[in-house]
């Protein structure tokens, strides 16, 4: 392994769809060695990739810039790739996946835009994906543009250059990595998109499985809530609750108006009951936010909700 | 003895200067030293721009630019993070306060109070959307808190270091740290302060405040009432439930033992009820995990605030009268 300090570290995830290693990293290196930069190569194996492996190994014995990192178990690719991140040297970090995505000799594209950005993402287009992928694809985008704010046209695509600042700032765990792009923004980071031709490659692929799709979703729900509620859960669970309790206690108001008005018995009449349940969910629903706000109370002086891009003046002359 | 001024600044690039210019006017021969901390929340105009020409001239000033935009009361709690002085003064930066009241806010602290707030008593802004809901809302925070702090939303107010470094400053909860560090035992003074309308730029809020500012009141009221006892105020939350469901209970039952009639739905409310008091209750212990894993306890506030003294108080210390 060199010594000396490369320009771009390349971060690789080795999970769930992988390509033969000889062809994937000859068509990486080819484009990289073009762009005229000293890089390191990172795989990460993310549980067991025993045929991957040993075609690694074979090639990190002729490559000094190449390098491996072993997972235990199959962690998800968050982790692959923080470990990753944790390993690279470089201050720019270019993470790649374990498959031809996009035609790798357009990656210089990437280098072009990351000047006036902190992280620069790839989008797969034009695309040679089915017309029925393409629109989940869209679908998938469209979902989280509404439920964050943010808006991107590929989360999917794994091909993405970023600064050291933003890996350091944005901690990823589970299936976040796909939402990496919106939680750096949320933090102020400027983020570019540029078009890859996409490989013939990726298309060949095979379905995943069903249970993939409710994780996306529970994931996406979690990013929803990082972003809008982490600071102030009160203010979501309060509006549910408050809105839940009024519904309820509307309800009660009735059945008992009616029983003091118009002697309707009160004791065995299914209003009660489905009153009585919506006032206490209500109640539930507050006592939540409250724990969130106690959480955040606590915690407060841990979370920074700010990122500084700079300090000028005389508190620059001075260490921090 | 060393002052920091701490200052957020959102798209202020017209009144910038003049902001610099009287600050440094107004505390020049207040006989103690001082440093500026401007804080650039992520401005679109030529605020920073301006910022760091200004920062170059003067080697009290310094700058911090954020990434993007994240709100005034983490703009103030970046820029106290980086005070070093023994006092902190927050203020606004649109020119809406005035920087000639400083002096006298420092020395109330300095004088052994351990927050000094502004009270903007002559304020100029509109009526009906300023005006009216901050009177509101002080009042709500003066009954809730049962410390009546006149003007809670002043931004212009004076710290002793120790103290607001160990408040947490996040949120908006800037508008409760009166009321949270004197409940906690501090000595607050609240100072006649001077008000000015508008010069340059819109206005930075609106009415749509109220439903947060309640929402807030009713954390700041489970904090403070029990301090790092959330158990108990859960308890007492549970009471009510408790006492009603065990009722409809009891009530459903010797109906249904005493006559034909069906009694299943109060019955079942009497148990729903009960079920909530259950989860109150858990909630209240799971709160109280919470406050022992974290760092920040309203009892440790108070003990850095009665190292200077044995009573609590809040005086009010008469400012100058004859404003402008």
């Amino acid at each position: 392994m060199n010594t000396n300090k490369p320009g771009l570290s390349v971060v690789i995830p080795v999970t769930e769809r992988v390509d033969d290693p000889k062809l994937l990293f000859g068509e990486y290196r080819k484009a990289l060695d073009a762009l005229d930069i000293s890089y390191e190569m990172i795989f990460v194996i993310d549980g067991e990739f025993q045929d991957f492996r040993q075609g690694v190994e074979v090639l990190a014995a002729e490559h000094s810039n190449l390098s491996i990192i072993q997972l235990g178990k199959a962690f998800g690719e968050s982790t692959a790739l923080s470990a990753g991140f944790d390993r690279a040297r470089a201050s720019m970090i270019l993470t790649l996946p374990a498959y031809l995505q996009c035609e790798p000799q357009e990656l210089g594209k990437l280098f072009d835009k990351i000047e006036s950005a902190d992280m620069v993402l790839a989008r797969r287009w034009p695309r040679v994906d089915s017309a029925a992928l393409q629109s989940r694809t869209r679908l998938f985008n469209r979902l989280v543009a509404l439920m964050t704010a943010e808006t991107f046209d590929d989360l999917g695509c794994s091909v993405r250059l970023i600064r050291r600042a933003v890996v350091d700032d944005v901690p990823i765990y589970g299936d976040q990595h796909r939402f990496m792009p919106i939680l750096a923004a949320r933090r102020g980071f400027r983020i570019e998109q540029v078009d890859l031709t996409q490989s013939r490659h990726d298309s060949v692929r095979k379905k995943p499985p069903l249970g993939a799709y409710p994780r996306r979703l529970l994931d996406l729900l979690t990013v929803f809530f990082l972003v809008k509620f982490t600071k102030k859960p009160l203010r979501f669970f309060g509006l549910l609750g408050t809105a839940t309790m009024a519904v309820g206690l509307i309800g009660l108001l009735v059945v008992v108006l009616q029983r003091v008005l118009f002697e309707l018995p009160l004791a065995d009449r299914p209003a009660l009951l489905l009153s009585s349940l919506l006032v206490v969910l209500g109640v539930q629903l507050l006592a939540i936010g409250l724990v969130g706000e106690i959480v955040i109370f606590t915690h407060a002086k841990d979370m920074k909700e700010y990122t500084i891009k700079e300090i000028v003046g005389n508190h620059s002359t001075v260490a921090d | 003895m060393l002052v920091s001024i701490v200052v957020p600044l959102y798209n202020e690039a017209e009144s910038i200067r003049l902001l610099h210019a009287s600050i440094v006017e107004a505390v020049a021969d207040a006989g103690w030293d001082f440093e500026i901390i401007f804080v650039d929340d992520g401005s679109s105009d030529k605020t920073f721009e301006i910022a760091k020409a200004l920062a170059a001239e003067d080697r009290h000033l310094t700058v911090i630019r954020f990434r993007r935009n994240f709100g005034q009361t983490p703009a103030m709690a970046a820029g106290i993070d980086h005070a070093r002085g023994d006092i902190l003064v927050t203020m606004d930066g649109d020119l809406q306060n005035d920087p000639r009241d400083i002096p006298v806010l420092v020395a109330a602290v300095a004088d052994g109070n351990d927050l000094a707030v502004g009270w903007r008593h002559n304020r100029q802004d509109k009526l009906l959307t300023r005006k009216i809901p901050s009177k509101i809302a002080n009042w709500l925070i003066g009954k809730v808190t049962g410390v009546p702090i006149k003007d809670n939303g002043c931004s212009l107010k004076a710290y002793r270091r120790d103290v607001i470094q160990s408040v947490p400053f996040y949120s908006e909860m800037h508008r409760f740290i009166p009321a949270m560090t004197s409940l906690s035992g501090a000595r607050v003074a609240e100072i006649k302060v001077r008000h000015h309308a508008r010069k340059f730029g819109e206005s930075k809020y609106g009415l749509s405040r109220i439903y947060k500012v309640l929402m807030d009141l009713l954390t700041i009221k489970m904090l403070v009432t029990f301090g790092s006892r959330p158990l108990r105020w859960f308890a007492v939350l549970a009471l009510l439930p408790a006492v009603l469901g065990a009722t409809f209970f009891v009530y459903s039952i010797a109906v249904a033992a005493f006559s034909a009639t069906s009694t299943v739905s109060i019955g079942g409310s009497g148990l729903l009820l009960l079920s909530l008091a259950l989860f109150l209750l858990m909630t209240g212990a799971l709160c109280e995990l919470i406050y022992r894993s974290g760092d920040i306890d309203l009892n440790r506030l108070a003990q850095v605030a009665a190292s200077t003294r044995s009573t609590r108080e809040v005086c009010s210390v008469a400012g100058p009268d004859q404003l402008d």
